[in-house]
């Protein structure tokens, strides 16, 4: 097989210069002829499996993909969807309420596994972070197959009490589960980010159409995106 | 498909040979071990010449001029002909496998040869084993080089050409192997050790077929028994001392020589007048010395105890003048004429401390001080004992052969850790050998481990924006570039600047500049890693910034550092 140095020196993850030397010194099973390498993909295979170096063919997609791109708040929320009039008078009502009704997850088990989850956080500490909207989630990030990441934005029939920190009523939920802290942690963020906006505050006691809620997140998305 | 050429000029590509590099690295060595051998054919009868020619002129009272005028021209020839410095051959060897991957120029493997057979030809106290272990390293590197083969090949090869060269020079294989792995390559490993007894054996083969399988030093049957094994603990002291007097004079009469404001080639003519001069006197101690230690280790040197001890001070002196002042040679001939010398003392003096001993024949201790002489000087205890069993042909004398050099070398290293080969190498850090931290570290350069990713700020900026900075880099540290010339003002360290980081009424009203470290720690692109490392440690940094030119580079971090010494650790082993 035949590759340019630089092309060679990313499949074996180092730098080319390193790969130079190598090739230079004879350490490494490849020949060289200008700035074309020309090896063989067993035997550099077997070459960097015995010297405990990662290697993949050129074509071969790197197993890690380090920059794992992170989702936006729209994605997740058309995933997780917008429901209304929850029945309930307590914050654990709500709650079994909202998971039953939430569409994407399969199977009873998953939802159950969802619910325990989430009041056992609540037992914890409140996820009520004042001016009436909670953002109930798992204690540790969910990795089952059955419930993908998502957020699900839930309005409670009436107002409940939530114990939340400045003790006012929940009138907004949004129900947030993510695979990995990673991402638990960047849609936590956008989402507080959105609830600092007093016009977004506004906008949610008044209980939006969905259409509105998606515009306006899909506003701060973009928002944010130019941000970053 | 390639041509017959490209073939011939990169046999490493085709199928046979990239499978597998031993077969190609046997068959070259052979090659170079057969050229090298003809190349101290060549110097031995180049040696030989020279004597005929010269001996009839040793009735002139002027006879002490001719190693003077042979050593001027020796160094005249290497200097400004050859442009290469005078050295013993063995040192530059072993200094190309440690730095550059055993490159060596062509003109070495034929510049030494003529330099030294001038300065030994004329009667200068010097050996043709050094000039002929550099040109046959030359002859591998430069095949190495014409067939294209990488470092690890070409060094194999060089290893090769030094081994050929000194089993043709001493018909001695086994030496010439030993030699080569214990001095020049430093590595015990199947990889090396194949292609350098091929080369070994290939070289004492041509040599035999010129020459006729002579042994250099034909002996008498010794009788060898316990009162010589327990002589020999006082024999390796005594040749400990006469090597450690040996390496301090070479080295002292070297730092004379180089105080005297003269032209080098004169230098070297003076020195070989004092050589000469010495010569009219003492004979023994002009040229190689081969033929008094065979009348030695024959029991055929009549001289007292008086005289020998004064013959190895003067070949001392010789050699010190010879080699010190700019003559060309090996010191290898003069270690065993001085250690026959030394031998021959030893056995005089406890011969006439405990007369009624029945001691062994006088040549069986000229053999073993010529044992102890060659470990001590070299601190190679195994080539020691092999040339000797080799050059002499008799086993009979093993066991006190291997006590003499193990004890001699024991006490000069501890004496000085570096050999004399090496001292010079290992001051100026230059000794390299395979698998060591020295060499894991020289290998790696800055270049390669210097982390580009980090982001850089610029000194006006506000610490409010920097907030922002920081919130999309992975680093904890932070270059402070200056925007017009790209230099590094200064630097930002997370730790530094916590405390200010959550008070808002500062994000608006600080510069960078303000609260950046000025006087940072930099690292030069081409310095060497050892000495970065020296540098972190003495200030307990874990990374530094990297400048080239007073440029900003990057970071060299020791966590990088780790993750690629273990990299070439592993690679390398």
């Amino acid at each position: 097989m035949e590759l340019k140095l630089e092309e060679f020196s990313r499949c074996l993850d180092m730098p080319a210069t390193t790969i130079e030397r190598w090739i230079r010194q004879g350490r490494i099973p490849v020949k060289r002829l200008g700035n074309t390498c020309i090896f063989s993909d067993t035997a550099i295979r077997k070459w960097a499996e015995d010297h405990n170096l990662h290697y993949h063919s050129p074509g071969e997609k790197q197993c890690e993909d380090r920059s794992e791109k992170l989702e936006t708040l729209t994605e997740a929320m058309d995933r997780g969807g917008v429901y209304y009039d929850i029945p309930g008078s307590s914050v654990e009502e709500v709650l079994d309420a909202a998971v039953s009704r939430m569409q994407n997850i399969e199977t009873h088990e998953d939802r159950q596994v969802l619910y325990d989850s989430l009041v056992a956080r609540e037992q914890m500490m409140s996820t009520g972070i004042g001016n009436g909207v909670a953002i109930p989630h798992p204690r540790t990030p969910l990795s089952r197959k059955g419930i993908p990441a998502q957020i699900a934005a839930c309005f409670p029939e009436k107002p409940v009490d939530y114990n939340a920190v400045d003790k006012k009523p929940v009138h907004a939920l949004f129900i947030l589960v993510a695979k990995t802290s990673n991402e638990h942690l960047h849609l936590l963020s956008r989402i507080s980010y959105c609830l600092r906006d007093h016009e977004f505050l506004g906008l949610l006691s008044e209980i939006p159409r969905p259409e509105t809620l998606r515009n306006k997140i899909a506003e701060f998305d973009e928002h944010l995106n130019g941000r970053c | 498909m390639f041509s017959g050429w490209k073939i011939w000029r990169n046999p490493g590509r085709t199928v046979w040979f990239r499978l597998d590099d031993r077969l190609l690295l046997i068959f070259l060595g052979a090659v170079v071990g057969i050229c090298a051998g003809v190349a101290a054919v060549c110097l031995n009868r180049g040696l030989i010449a020279m004597f005929e020619t010269l001996s009839g002129l040793k009735n002139y009272w002027w006879v002490f001029v001719v190693p003077g005028a042979g050593a001027a021209l020796s160094s005249v020839f290497l200097e400004k002909l050859m442009k290469e410095g005078a050295g013993h051959g063995v040192p530059e060897v072993v200094y190309s496998v440690s730095r550059h991957g055993g490159l060596l120029r062509l003109r070495s493997a034929f510049s030494r040869l003529i330099s030294s057979c001038l300065t030994i030809g004329t009667g200068g106290s010097a050996g043709p084993e050094a000039p002929v272990v550099i040109s046959g390293a030359s002859i591998g590197s430069n095949i190495a080089q014409a067939f294209s083969l990488n470092e690890r090949q070409r060094i194999a090869l060089v290893g090769c050409g030094s081994a050929g060269a000194l089993a043709a020079i001493f018909n001695a294989p086994i030496t010439g192997m030993v030699f080569t792995i214990e001095i020049i390559l430093g590595e015990w490993s199947a990889l090396t050790i194949v292609p350098v007894a091929v080369a070994s054996v290939a070289g004492a083969q041509i040599s035999r077929l010129l020459q006729g399988n002579q042994i250099a030093f034909t002996h008498l049957r010794f009788d060898v028994d316990v009162t010589t094994t327990l002589a020999a603990v006082g024999l390796a002291l005594v040749t400990a001392a006469v090597s450690i007097a040996l390496t301090h004079t070479l080295r002292y009469s070297h730092h004379v020589s180089d105080k005297v404001a003269l032209p080098v080639w004169m230098r070297a003519f003076i020195g070989g007048c004092m050589v000469g001069g010495i010569g009219l006197m003492l004979p023994q101690v002009l040229g190689e010395g081969y033929h008094s230690i065979q009348e030695m280790v024959e029991g055929a040197f009549a001289e007292g105890l008086g005289l020998v001890v004064l013959l190895v001070i003067a070949k001392i002196v010789a050699t010190s003048f010879t080699l010190g002042w700019g003559g060309s040679g090996g010191i290898f001939a003069p270690c065993l004429v001085i250690g026959s010398f030394a031998g021959l003392t030893y056995h005089r003096f406890v011969e006439f401390l405990w007369p009624g001993v029945s001691w062994v024949n006088e040549g069986c201790f000229a053999l073993l001080g010529m044992a102890g002489l060659v470990s001590g000087i070299l601190q190679a205890p195994l080539t020691g004992i092999f040339l000797i069993v080799e050059v002499t042909g008799g086993y009979e004398t093993i066991l006190p052969l291997i006590l003499v050099s193990a004890l001699s070398t024991t006490v000069c290293h501890a004496w000085e850790p570096a050999s004399f080969y090496l001292k010079d190498l290992m001051e100026r850090g230059h000794y390299l050998r395979p698998r060591t931290d020295a060499k894991v570290l020289a290998d790696l350069s800055i270049g390669e481990l210097v982390e580009k990713d980090c982001i850089t700020v610029q000194p006006d900026m506000k610490l409010g924006d920097f907030i922002k900075v920081i919130q999309q880099s992975h680093r904890n540290y932070f270059p402070v570039l200056d925007p017009e010339t790209g230099g590094l003002e200064g630097m930002i360290h997370l730790d530094d600047i916590r405390p200010y980081l959550f008070d808002p009424l500062l994000y608006e009203t600080v510069f960078l500049e303000q609260i950046m470290q000025r006087d940072v720690e930099t690292v030069d692109i081409h310095e060497e890693l050892a000495d970065v490392l020296d540098k972190m440690d003495a200030r307990g940094l874990f990374s530094m910034p990297v400048v080239s030119n007073r440029r900003f580079v990057g970071m060299i971090s020791k966590a990088t550092l780790l993750d690629r010494y273990r990299h070439e650790l592993i690679v390398q082993t």
